[in-house]
């Protein structure tokens, strides 16, 4: 525009009203755009952002729309504890509270999942290596059938699992409420999706560095360790993390057969007290569950959509 | 591609065998259920007496279709069907919608649209169950922040129009005020679990989009623009014909996940007020496990849930066989 100051004459033919209309409805564009994406990132953000500011809330502030308080950990406190403890209210104000305990439930949902996936994991890789890379009676059949597994309603694996349970003992233990158990029916989501999943980052391996593999003298079996392993370990981290959330995120499951073996899932439930749902508890058992989670997330993020989809958007 | 081999079927095996007993043996054993008459009698504790098969009564009757054809007499199976179908039908509507839009609009590049694109994933990382008790906070009628956003956006401003004519002499208009419970009335509970729904879709909806809309040649909107076409056309002639057999594969696998709906029903509404949100998996679970305790009558009715998924997930399936759109 500093030019057009020296050159008044030019002014004249840039800003005709044909231009000055554009100008104006290129800024209206930019506005909108603007005022658009701003509300995107408001209804993304909202429930996230509030949960974690009512977590840090005092019970006092809790059940307001406040967004300046004194921020405390009590509720922290609170949900981890087993026993009755003393939270700060306020300025002078003290209470004791009873604590939900909440220590068994995440131990519960760490092994669940971690098991769940040092499980999953490897037989999934197994698999998929022998379908992505082998030519066999039935592969397709094969294939077609545990993508078609996905899509049963999680309730129709735990009505029989429920009734099968009751009647299996581990150790003198019933199956019905225990973790062996949780892990089990957990193999049915997880397993049929890693498998797709790992075989679509073998597919997108070249097959040459393995068959150098055969040349220089590997069998079958060491071309697998070896060779293709090394090469597929970053897809099977990114399926280990997919597998992972897809436990910990779980709820059917633990909720029907978990009876007393809870997971942080269904220990959210627990957050219902004589008044009601404690939401200021509540939110910070949200943050234990959610934070881990979400920094999973940004570390598989590029796969992310590929993950999602099966490979079926790309 | 290599010949078969032994090795094959030892790498196939293990895997293989975990997906028949977790996926196909339950399924077989739910058909066999769902065709007897088979109720666990005994109420909640049985799990502590565990140990031997006296307390199981299995009562079996002989083959019959009876648990079907309750289903189809059953009031409250039949509104379940229609929650889950209103349900599916908006959910999906607005996630796809949604998340079109969310795409177009931050496909651009710079730097706001970058950051907005960065926090699209984070609604993955909210489990349904929490994502379900996060929305109901939010619409407490008493402390809901959800009032609060609605009357910033929403109410202030037309009020504050509403008052500017009300000081004219051209009569009043009553000011609008927000008194409604969200989650106490059917309708807006319903479209309250469709609503969260679409918060946790829309933005991976629109991540999908994103890469969609990414892949396609820029020449080819270059060259409608030149033949003349303006945003909307390219838009409706250029754009959504490329991106249709996305848009139907996402349709396809939401619909698959909307009709399955069951953690924020538990969390967010419990499938009240009355019965206005209990989806079909919201109902198998009270007929099986909480209230009848009728393991027949629960597997039939998620049978023919499985027969409604099969529909859709088969036309998903040979989608994704067709050989020029995926090689697998």
């Amino acid at each position: 525009m500093h030019t057009t100051q020296h050159t008044p004459t030019r002014t004249v033919t840039r800003y005709s009203a044909a231009s000055i209309r554009g100008l104006f409805w290129k800024w209206v564009g930019r506005i909108f755009e603007s005022g658009a994406m701003f509300l995107v990132a408001v209804f993304i953000l909202l429930p996230i952002v509030w949960l974690a500011l009512t977590s840090l809330k005092p019970n006092e502030v809790a059940y307001t729309t406040d967004v300046f308080f004194q921020p405390t950990l009590d509720n922290f406190r609170i949900i981890f504890s087993n026993s009755s403890i003393i939270v700060n209210e306020g300025t002078n104000l003290q209470r004791s509270v009873i604590g939900l305990d909440m220590w068994p439930s995440t131990l519960n949902s760490i092994i669940i999942s971690s098991a769940t996936v040092l499980i999953a994991i490897p037989l999934a890789t197994m698999a998929a290596y022998a379908f992505s890379r082998y030519r066999f009676f039935g592969s397709r059949a094969f294939l077609v059938w545990i993508l078609t597994t996905q899509f049963l309603p999680a309730i129709i694996v735990a009505i029989p699992f429920f009734t099968l349970f009751r009647t299996i003992e581990v150790f003198g233990e019933p199956l019905l409420g225990s973790r062996l158990g949780l892990i089990i029916v957990n193999m049915a989501i997880v397993m049929p999706y890693s498998i797709w999943m790992i075989k679509g980052f073998i597919d997108a391996l070249p097959v040459e560095v393995e068959e150098a593999g055969y040349v220089d003298g590997c069998n079958d079996f060491q071309v697998l360790v070896y060779v293709a392993f090394p090469l597929i370990r970053p897809g099977i981290i990114v399926a280990s993390v997919f597998a992972f959330i897809m436990s910990w995120n779980e709820f059917l499951f633990a909720f029907i057969l978990g009876r007393d073996t809870r997971t942080m899932q269904v220990a959210l439930t627990t957050t219902s007290g004589v008044n009601g749902i404690m939401w200021e508890q509540m939110a910070a058992a949200g943050m234990v569950v959610m934070l881990p989670i979400i920094l999973m997330t940004l570390t598989v993020r590029k796969n992310f959509v590929n993950g999602l989809t099966m490979g079926a958007v790309k | 591609m290599r010949k078969s081999k032994w090795i094959v079927w030892v790498l196939l095996a293990p895997g293989l065998l975990i997906v028949a007993l977790t996926t196909t043996y339950p399924l077989l054993t739910a058909l066999y259920f769902s065709l007897h008459n088979y109720k666990l009698t005994k109420p909640v504790d049985w799990a502590i007496q565990v140990g031997g098969d006296s307390f199981v009564n299995f009562n079996f009757s002989a083959l019959s279709l009876d648990n079907y054809i309750q289903a189809f007499t059953d009031d409250r199976f039949i509104n379940s069907v229609v929650v889950t179908l209103e349900f599916t039908l908006v959910s999906v509507g607005l996630s796809v919608i949604l998340g079109l839009g969310i795409a177009l609009l931050l496909q651009k590049e710079g730097f706001w649209h970058r950051v907005t694109k960065s926090i699209l994933i984070l609604p993955f990382a909210i489990s349904p169950a929490l994502k379900g008790y996060s929305w109901r906070f939010m619409l407490n009628e008493n402390f809901g922040i959800f009032d609060k956003v609605i009357d910033l956006f929403i109410s202030a401003p037309l009020n504050a129009l509403i008052n500017v004519w009300n000081a004219l002499p051209f009569g009043d208009i009553p000011l609008i005020s927000m008194n409604l419970v969200w989650l106490g009335d059917g309708f807006w509970a319903l479209f309250m679990l469709a609503l969260s729904e679409t918060w946790g879709w829309a933005p991976l909806i629109a991540l999908m989009f994103i890469g969609a809309l990414g892949s396609i040649d820029p020449h080819i909107f270059e060259s409608a623009r030149i033949d003349g076409a303006n945003n909307w056309q390219i838009f409706t002639h250029v754009t959504l014909p490329i991106l249709r057999p996305v848009i139907l594969i996402i349709v396809m696998l939401k619909t698959i996940f909307s009709l399955k709906m069951f953690d924020q029903v538990v969390t967010m509404t419990g499938g009240g007020p009355i019965r206005a949100t209990q989806t079909i998996n919201f109902y198998v679970h009270q007929v099986g496990f909480v209230r009848g305790l009728d393991i027949g009558y629960a597997s039939a009715l998620s049978y023919i849930l499985v027969v409604v998924l099969t529909v859709v997930a088969a036309g998903y399936v040979l989608f994704l066989l067709k050989p020029d759109y995926n090689g697998s």
